[in-house]
């Protein structure tokens, strides 16, 4: 009503330029706030709304009815999807459903996601494929039980264009011929996994799918004759092979003739591939944008760098695992001018020397991994930091000898950085953090075993890293609860956080963490000095917690569980092992969060063989994976044993 | 010493005495109705005709090569057939004539044998043609007998069943002394004739009295001869590269190819598949038949001369197999004729009886499809079935559209149970919050009924954790239907529910 009285007002907006401004909002709280001002805005994001994700399936049907016009359905959160209530989807939206057509939501969908939705079976997959005929990409990836028949039932979605089908360990040749023939305008499939593929299925993909620009075939144990069959392909331009036990430089050979459009290969963990295999695809692949070599190369060769002069589109190249000469950089680095990122994890040679040659000409270098190169110094990082202004992640675990000099340089110079890996670095001390708390984009620290820092360190990030979502404080004991509220202060997008064997942290520090609304993943081993009302803050402050772990905190009573069991409805995964939890407690823990899929169980001191098996009995229907004491084994009923295989649960004894 | 060798040594005494084909028939008579060596015919050489029926059939030897051996082996049946007769009821007279009849042959087939036997001796340059005619001659007469024996056998089809495995039992034990004994006989038997035998060695495998008891040898023979041939006409095609007009083109009508009989009686007008068995039946019809002459085969008397070799074309007109076509290839046989007519231009009327779907048109196809049917099981989508998957899958490549078929056996129940009763049942169901649920509860208890856990089942309808989950106030957590933790532990859920309530205020 206001909107009349004041021309001035938000609200006189118009409904097109309301949709801009949504439009802009890239984050999702962001859009929450947006549409919570008011109805009109609301109507606005229920009209624009592109993508959904949906973390509680119990409201689904209300979702899809108010957003209609959803272009991608993340349904990865919601394992617990089956065929009935696909059926029950696709036939009425809702309770009291308006729309007199079935199914209407599916109509425009493009993009559905159903990773590990092991419930789904055929009948509801091809159900939805049905419904959705405008579908171009499907991820199906971890789906354990997705088979031929599953395949089949997707291949009547004949305008694939994505398909990932990652560790669907039942799917055989045969299902992926249903895919290959049904789909035939298939760009992207991963295969990662699919163990049960032979090089007959690949040929046969290979000839019926002719438009494949990506393939991964990684782990799988197919042999050069893939290869050939691969190289056939023209329009392809990413290739994975990673750990394929089976190709050798011979399969390579075939990769040199064919592929005219290859731009990423990875062939790292290939047992079987030598640099002389690499030096055919460089060879036949000038314009290769990206080469993934780790830990196939014992050295990189004079004759394969000699190739590897011509490639002067590379941007990424990683050689993990590799020895490498001073000499290999400056080649490096004079040929490949366009280098973006490299990879030198656990690579023996590389020296300060090294690293400066390669930084003086590649300055376009944004990420750069050094983990485990021992023998670089404050100077190597100082070369990288004036050489590399748009450095935007760097890893240099384990490197001892960094010290605050070196982060000085790099919160001088590089401001874009977004994620530095300080694991294990014992240089790092307040100081570095300060310098470091510069780079104000930073959105991934981790600082694990870094033992020198304090809570003034932590307490300069807090301040000046307002976009950090990640943190790892593994181990780093000089940490307590006054980092943790300089922390909750600034860092509110924080996501992700690791707070195991810091031991001074307390109720306190607990509290403050229960500040961050973000937080979906905690983990918090062995803290001694939390109990129950720790735990209750983090529970009921931490909305959206779904990652737990809290092993080794022998201190936590019931109560705290309690909270656990009421207020942390998102928890998807717990590790409850070592701790006082009761049975009772326990029950309601697994019995009413609705969502934990995976959860570890061993060494509960407090809980009788009744009570773990009725906390089983509780969450039979939904729990994915749990981790047992292995003597209960034999003292769990076998009917519950029974009924948790029976649902596709994975036991581990322990 | 053993009997063979010793028929054979009199055989050989008696030789040089002449070739008077009557005053053999009466010394012989006489030889056969000795009792002692019917019984001992009829144990001893009963296994090399069950080799023989092996032999033809797996290693698709040339005919008369095992044929040679038959002379003996009728006894042995005639024997068996009297034994038989004893117990059975039959027509004594009818056996009688057909029994003369038999022996009558036998007794000519040896006056052939002496004679090649004596030839022998005293033509060693001779031109092989000559033992290649009598061989023949031999392998002819050896049919017949078989065809007559066999169908007098059919008369006692039970009985002679219940004797040759009597008999076959007492084989067993002498078996393989059998066998060893039976090729030097043989040897010297046709010593000249045939350079090897190759039947010996298989004598000792044990009997299949089902050869013996089909009544129809003739075709059963005709059927090892078709699929032999057949795969002759298959391979010899590759590679044979005839320049045209080397060779003589014939081509037969549809008529006579699709004709059950080529060749036919001029007398009676009975037909015949064979001219060979045509000039058997002749025999019967004079003496004039009955003269290696006109027993000889007629083709084989002009190869002496330079032939032209005969190729044969297809009588449909576009066929590739059409003289007319471009790229004519010929046919190498009748056989090939026939076959290749009946499986590419008629209609393939006979149908597995297993798989009902693959049909044929020749009946040796048939055959050796059932022999695999059922073992084949990749599938495409087109009900075309394979052994091999890369076979499948090569089909697949090569055709638009095709697919592999993933047989309906393979469904694999979905570990919970409950997805497809839950699919079957949802589908009706309002989306009504209460009656939703009710149905919700429908699937879940019909898991349950798998677990077996009824108290559960019993808190899972209990109005009280209906009320508490649904309604009870907790609309800050609206609980829809889709709620999976509306289980069947409700009963637990609504008491912790309740606590946590109590335990927030």
């Amino acid at each position: 009503m206001l909107s009349f009285q004041s021309s001035k007002n938000v609200l006189s907006l118009t409904e097109d330029l309301l949709v801009r401004i949504y439009e802009l909002l890239a984050a999702e709280s962001d859009r929450k706030s947006f549409r919570l001002v008011c109805r009109e805005f609301r109507r606005i994001d229920t009209l624009t709304r592109r993508h959904l994700r949906v973390i509680r399936i119990e409201f689904l049907p209300i979702l899809l009815r108010k957003y209609p016009r959803l272009q991608s359905l993340d349904l990865s959160a919601c394992p617990h999807i089956d065929d009935g209530v696909v059926s029950l989807l696709l036939t009425r939206v809702g309770p009291g459903s308006n729309s007199p057509i079935l199914g209407h939501w599916a109509w425009g969908l493009k993009s559905l996601v159903l990773s590990r939705a092991t419930g789904l079976r055929f009948s509801g997959l091809e159900m939805l494929a049905r419904a959705c005929p405008c579908l171009e990409s499907v991820d199906v990836s971890y789906c354990c039980g997705f088979g031929d028949r599953e395949a089949a039932a997707l291949s009547s979605a004949v305008g694939l264009r994505e398909l990932n089908m990652d560790k669907c360990l039942q799917l055989t040749d045969v299902g992926l011929a249903k895919i290959a023939v049904g789909c035939s305008k298939l760009e992207k499939l991963s295969l990662k996994w699919c163990m049960e593929m032979t090089d007959l299925g690949i040929d046969l993909l290979c000839k019926k799918c002719v438009d494949l620009k990506y393939l991964d075939v990684s782990y799988l144990k197919v042999t050069n004759e893939s290869l050939h069959s691969i190289a056939s392909l023209l329009k392809l331009e990413v290739l994975g092979l990673m750990a394929c036990p089976l190709i050798d430089d011979v399969g390579l050979q075939f990769i040199e003739r064919g592929c005219p459009s290859l731009k990423v290969i990875d062939v790292s963990r290939c047992e079987g591939v030598s640099s002389s295999g690499l030096i055919f695809v460089v060879r036949g692949h000038r314009n290769l944008l990206e080469l993934n070599a780790g830990y196939c190369l014992s050295e990189l060769s004079t004759a394969l760098l000699h190739q590897m002069k011509n490639l002067n589109h590379l941007e990424v190249i990683r050689i993990d695992g590799a020895r490498i000469s001073e000499t290999s950089f400056q080649v490096i680095s004079a040929n490949c001018k366009s280098l973006v990122e490299i990879g030198l994890s656990k690579c023996l040679g590389v020296t300060n020397m090294g690293i400066m040659r390669l930084v003086s000409a590649c300055i376009n270098l944004r990420v750069l991994n050094l983990t485990c190169c021992h023998s670089i110094t404050d100077a190597a990082i100082s070369a990288i930091a004036y050489s590399c202004r748009s450095l935007v992640c760097l890893k240099v675990e384990s490197c001892n000898m960094i010290t605050e000099k070196g982060l000085c340089q790099l919160g001088s110079f590089c401001l874009l950085l977004e994620e530095i890996d300080l694991t294990d670095c014992c240089g790092v001390n307040d100081k570095g953090l300060e310098y470091l708390s510069r780079c104000s984009e930073l959105s991934c620290l981790k600082l694990g075993l870094c033992t020198n820092i304090s809570n003034k360190g932590l307490s300069y990030i807090g301040f000046n890293c307002l976009k950090i979502h990640e943190l790892d404080l593994y181990r780093c004991t000089g940490i307590g609860d006054d980092g943790l509220e300089a922390l909750s202060n600034g860092c509110k997008k924080l996501r992700k956080l690791n707070l195991s064997y810091c031991n001074e942290v307390s109720d306190r520090g607990l509290g403050y963490i229960g500040r961050l609304e973000e937080l979906s993943d905690l983990e918090m081993r062995a803290l001694h000095k939390i109990t129950g009302v720790g735990l209750e803050a983090v529970a009921v402050g931490c909305k959206r917690l779904a990652d737990l772990d809290m092993k080794h905190c022998e201190k936590v009573g019931d109560s705290g569980f309690w909270a656990l069991a009421y207020y942390s409805k998102n928890l998807r995964q717990i590790n409850l092992s070592y701790c006082g939890i009761s049975d009772m407690a326990l029950c309601m823990v697994m019995g009413n969060l609705s969502r934990l899929q995976e959860a570890k169980l061993v060494h509960l001191s407090n809980c009788t063989v009744e009570g773990v098996e009725l906390a089983l009995r509780a969450c039979c229907v939904r729990i994915k994976k749990v981790k047992l004491f292995a003597p209960l084994r034999f003292m769990l009923s076998s009917e519950i044993l029974e009924i948790l295989h029976a649902r596709g649960c994975i036991i581990r004894w322990d | 010493m053993d009997l063979k060798e010793r028929v054979c040594d009199e055989l050989q005494k008696e030789v040089p005495k002449g070739a008077s084909s009557t005053n053999f028939n009466t010394q012989h008579q006489q030889k056969w109705e000795d009792p002692s060596s019917t019984l001992d015919y009829s144990t001893r050489i009963e296994p090399p005709f069950q080799a023989f029926n092996q032999t033809c059939q797996t290693q698709s030897l040339l005919l008369c090569n095992n044929q040679i051996k038959v002379p003996m082996q009728d006894g042995s049946i005639n024997d068996l057939l009297q034994q038989a007769s004893k117990i059975q009821d039959w027509d004594p007279s009818a056996m009688l004539n057909n029994l003369s009849f038999l022996e009558q042959k036998i007794h000519q087939l040896q006056d052939l044998v002496y004679l090649i036997i004596a030839q022998k001796g005293q033509v060693l340059g001779r031109p092989d043609e000559l033992l290649v005619q009598q061989q023949q001659l031999v392998t002819a007469d050896l049919t017949s007998i078989i065809i007559q024996l066999i169908s007098t056998a059919g008369s006692l089809l039970s009985s002679v069943k219940q004797t040759l495995s009597a008999a076959t039992t007492s084989l067993g034990q002498c078996g393989e002394f059998g066998g060893v004994v039976f090729p030097s006989s043989a040897q010297r038997l046709n010593d000249g004739v045939q350079p090897q035998n190759a039947g010996g060695s298989k004598v000792s495998e044990p009997p299949n009295s089902i050869d013996i008891t089909s009544n129809n040898g003739n075709e059963q023979n005709n059927h090892i001869v078709e699929e032999h041939e057949l795969k002759d006409e298959e391979d010899a095609e590759e590679g044979e590269n005839l320049l045209p007009g080397t060779y003589e083109i014939l081509q037969l009508e549809k008529e006579e190819i699709l004709a059950p009989h080529t060749h036919f009686c001029t007398i009676c007008g009975k037909g015949f598949k064979r001219d060979a068995n045509l000039r058997m039946h002749m025999r019967g019809h004079g003496d004039e038949y009955k003269t290696p002459g006109a027993l000889a085969k007629p083709t084989k008397e002009s190869s002496s001369e330079p032939t032209i070799i005969k190729r044969y074309s297809c009588p449909y007109a576009g066929c590739k197999r059409n003289k007319d076509h471009k790229k004519f290839q010929p046919l190498k046989t009748i056989l090939c004729v026939k076959n290749h007519y009946k499986r590419t231009h008629c209609d393939k009327s006979y149908i597995c009886s297993r798989c009902n779907t693959k049909k044929f048109s020749v009946i040796a196809d048939l055959k050796t499809h059932e022999k695999h049917c059922g073992k084949d099981k990749w599938l495409c989508s087109c009900g075309t079935t394979f052994s091999r998957k890369d076979k499948l899958f090569g089909h697949i490549t090569l055709f638009q559209g095709h697919t592999p078929a993933i047989p309906s056996d393979e469904i694999k129940v979905a570990p919970a149970g409950t997805s497809d009763g839950a699919t079957n049942k949802v589908g009706s169901v309002n989306f009504n919050l209460s009656s939703y649920v009710s149905s919700e509860s429908e699937v879940q208890s019909s898991s349950m009924d798998i677990k077996g856990g009824i108290d559960d089942a019993v808190g899972y309808f209990s109005p009280l954790s209906f009320d508490t989950c649904n309604f009870g106030g907790f609309h800050e957590f609206p609980r829809p239907p889709f709620d999976d933790s509306e289980s069947s532990f409700a009963f637990l859920l609504s008491r912790s529910c309740n606590y946590s309530q109590k335990s927030g205020e």
